[in-house]
């Protein structure tokens, strides 16, 4: 009988003891991917969690989609989650936005970012018969009187790209908002529009097919697979990088040796050189930042968009 | 034609096949039950394809879409519970078919109208995407604008006798539709500060409620009415006698065409879909009826056992599946919500739809597309193996079970589209509203037109007023946008010429 007790005792402070990395993790994790199946970050968290799981030893990495209202139903899950490291957000810039503009309770302090695995620099497109042959072309143009440019909507990082843009030059647009990027494709492909703000990763197969043309990119550097388009600040728009992001975040209060036992685990599968051929295919560049790399790049994207949104009166 | 041999090539492994033919039975299946579509089939498919070689999973998807098409006519017609929302207007001429004792031509009919009309539209896909794509891209803002209104315009050609309800209907439809953020401002309206609405009221949840859930709860009314009658529960329609007479199949030609001629239209456009193309070519067929059958001996009125009532939607929604990936696999632009999920597909696997589909990954692009060939071809006898097997012996469960099998589908299929509670809710609402709509006798057919129809109306108009900078004629600028201008003027006349007939003096009969 005493016997038993100590037993149950042991037991019992088992459970309670704080996960130790050593013994991280004892059973699966969940990867909370805050979309329905079959987006882009459904799509990266899968091809990381194949590699992961190769390499993860005590557990595996299960992608777990909660849908619904715009990504905030996952994402205020999993900052309601406990702080063991069980619980990863496929965590994007949405989570900055949110709860400025459409009314998420949680707050950008909930989570605490463990890596990035994805930039997503901003691109101007416009159709390949377009008069605007070069980004001087364009912003003379839109300097001229406005042009008529393809955002997915209103309020998401696309259309803050605009108004960033629209603060440093004296170019105005008139924004479309269209929703799905197949629909912005059949826009601008067919010359409905002047041009877009669009992902690169989603922008590169379109422009690679010839379908569009990139007048600009918003990354510090020119990107290898396009080295005669400018960058934004080669192109006079004086944005040194305006990028979307995705990576793993997890609860705010998650241990540190929790935290670095899961950024490790990302870095281990960006050196595997399969998954970087997977993402490439896939259409998304594969980066690895650290945690506190990672909370730079937030907090970054954090300060530009915050005073745009005030500036445009978007907050709620 | 290397190319179609190539897919060919990709598709003959036995694997691949098996995956098809899986598909098939699978799609014809989830088709036939009320409350699980194939929207929800491949939200729960897509994780697991992650798994198999991309050729394998692509094929199961194909199958599975084509014949859900297919399937959602066999509740339909049997117990009038459309399986899935494409089927919406054959419950109506199919189910009184069956209650004459002619279930199984009207399946008959059913299915020979979606292989045809698939087989149709397979084939134009097979020789034309490429240039056909071209044609999706003519359609700018001011083109879907246009296009909206004539699909809303198609709802008049039904409304006979009750135009107050039918409009009703459609406002309701409209209105549930603004639920979201504006589209304009970028702000939430009508969510009641539910997150969950944010983006609009859960679509998939919200069908399945408004066809599964409101069904369960006639076979409930049925049942209690029954039991009050101290009558035994009365039996589903025998299915019956599925040969179809050859007079019959001449008649129905030209419906079948016109079927497949306007499911392979619309079905290319990004943005209609198939419940459009179901109600316009469900219009024509009335209108055709009207001018050679209608009033003649040995002819049922319209709505009450026609076969052309079935043969016009059946044909024309199976032929937006195969045309809804001309733009897809040419352009990456999915014609409607089921082929998108195809992006995600493809996406898993490291492809991008679009142009560069064909050079990288050509096998892959053609097989695709030679798979809707052979799927419709396979169609055929599978569809009647399973109407032979699964549906007789699905519709000789005792209705009571029925009602409970059927629930508890229900709420699955609404949890599965993103794993959230909050859709079963919706659901169970939808429902209830569909429920109450039908003991108000105010048709659905218009209020899921203005529900899906509602967003592109207001974003296509909102977007052309924008780049015309507030010009409203370009809707029927014949210079610059005459397929819009042609299609208002169709929409105009949809509208006006019923009201002119009624002023004329009627002919002598």
């Amino acid at each position: 009988m005493k016997n038993l007790a100590l037993v149950a005792a042991l037991g019992l402070s088992a459970l309670a003891m704080p996960a130790l990395a050593d013994d991280y993790p004892q059973r699966d994790i969940d990867l909370v991917v805050p979309f329905a199946p079959g987006g882009s970050v459904d799509t990266t968290s899968r091809i990381i969690a194949e590699t992961a799981n190769s390499i993860l030893e005590g557990g595996e990495l299960v992608v777990v989609n909660r849908g619904g209202g715009g990504g905030i139903v996952g994402q205020t899950s999993v900052s309601m989650a406990a702080p063991d490291g069980y619980s990863i957000l496929a965590m994007t810039s949405s989570v900055v936005t949110n709860p400025l503009m459409k009314g998420a309770t949680y707050s950008i302090d909930d989570f605490r970012p463990v890596a990035l695995y994805n930039l997503d620099p901003e691109v101007i497109a416009v159709p390949m018969d377009s008069p605007f042959e070069t980004a001087q072309d364009f912003i003379d143009a839109a300097t001229a009187e406005p042009l008529s440019i393809v955002v997915a909507g209103i309020g998401t990082s696309h259309h803050l790209s605009g108004l960033a843009i629209e603060r440093v030059t004296d170019m105005t647009f008139n924004y479309i908002p269209t929703s799905g990027f197949g629909a912005q494709v059949q826009a601008v492909v067919g010359g409905h529009a002047d041009g877009a703000l669009w992902p690169m990763g989603e922008a590169m197969a379109q422009a690679q097919a010839g379908g569009v043309r990139l007048l600009a990119i918003a990354q510090e550097e020119r990107n290898p697979d396009f080295p005669d388009v400018p960058t934004f600040q080669e192109a006079g728009i004086d944005i040194p990088i305006f990028a979307t992001f995705r990576g793993w975040a997890v609860p705010a209060g998650t241990p540190d040796d929790v935290v670095a036992t899961l950024s490790n685990l990302m870095q281990s599968v960006y050196e595997d050189e399969a998954y970087r051929e997977r993402m490439t295919n896939a259409g998304f560049v594969p980066v690895f930042r650290d945690a506190d790399a990672f909370q730079a790049v937030i907090s970054d994207y954090a300060t530009r968009t915050g005073a745009i949104i005030e500036e445009a009166g978007l907050g709620q | 034609m290397d190319a179609i041999l190539l897919g060919f090539q990709t598709l003959a492994t036995p694997m691949v096949l098996f995956m098809l033919v899986t598909g098939l039975f699978a799609g014809m299946i989830v088709g036939s039950i009320p409350g699980i579509n194939d929207n929800i089939a491949f939200a729960v498919f897509i994780p697991f394809s992650f798994a198999m070689p991309p050729d394998q999973a692509l094929a199961l998807m194909v199958g599975v879409y084509c014949a859900a098409a297919t399937g959602g006519a066999i509740p339909a017609i049997v117990i009038k519970v459309p399986g899935t929302a494409s089927s919406l207007l054959t419950a109506e001429d199919g189910n009184a078919m069956a209650r004459k004792g002619m279930a199984g031509r009207a399946l008959s009919i059913a299915i020979t109208s979606s292989v045809i009309g698939g087989i149709i539209s397979s084939i134009v896909l097979l020789f034309f995407a490429p240039s056909l794509a071209s044609v999706a891209l003519r359609f700018g803002y001011v083109e879907n604008f246009a296009l909206a209104i004539l699909g809303l315009s198609s709802v008049v050609g039904l409304l006979r006798g009750n135009v107050i309800k039918g409009a009703i209907a459609a406002i309701i439809g409209l209105t549930v539709a603004t639920i979201g953020f504006s589209p304009v401002t970028g702000f939430p309206r009508y969510t009641f500060g539910n997150i969950n609405m944010i983006e609009g009221i859960p679509f998939v949840p919200l069908l399945v409620g408004l066809f599964g859930v409101a069904a369960l709860l006639d076979l409930m009314v049925d049942i209690f009415r029954d039991r009050k009658d101290n009558k035994p529960l009365s039996k589903l329609p025998e299915i019956g006698s599925l040969l179809l007479p050859r007079a019959l199949m001449r008649r129905l030609w030209p419906v079948w065409l016109s079927g497949a001629a306007i499911g392979n239209v619309i079905g290319m456009l990004p943005g209609a879909g198939m419940l459009m193309a179901i109600f316009l070519a469900y219009d024509n067929a009335a209108r055709r009826f009207r001018r050679l059958y209608a009033g003649k001996p040995g002819e049922e009125a319209w709505g009450e056992g026609v076969p052309e009532g079935v043969a016009a939607p059946e044909s024309a929604n199976n032929a937006v599946t195969a045309s809804s990936m001309v733009p897809l696999l040419s352009l990456g632009i999915p014609g409607n919500s089921t082929s998108a999920l195809f992006i995600g597909a493809l996406a898993l696997h490291g492809m991008v739809p679009g142009p560069l589909l064909f050079s990288q990954h050509g096998n892959i692009a053609w097989m695709i597309i030679v798979a809707f060939l052979v799927a419709n071809l396979l169609m055929w006898p599978v569809a009647f193996l399973v109407i032979r097997s699964v549906s007789k012996s699905i519709f000789s469960i005792p209705k009571e079970v029925l009602v409970g099998v059927i629930a508890m589908l229900c709420f699955i299929g609404a949890y599965s589209d993103g794993a959230n509670t909050f859709n079963m809710w919706v659901a169970l609402v939808a429902g209830l509203v569909a429920f109450v709509m039908r003991m108000t006798k105010i048709p659905l057919g218009p209020a899921i037109l203005g529900l899906v129809l509602g967003p592109q109306l207001e974003s296509s108009l909102n977007n052309s007023l924008l780049i015309s900078r507030g010009d409203w004629l370009v809707f029927i600028d014949p210079i610059n946008h005459p397929i819009s201008a042609g299609m208002i003027f169709v929409s105009a006349l949809l509208w006006i010429v019923p009201v002119v007939l009624n002023f004329l003096p009627k002919k002598a009969a």
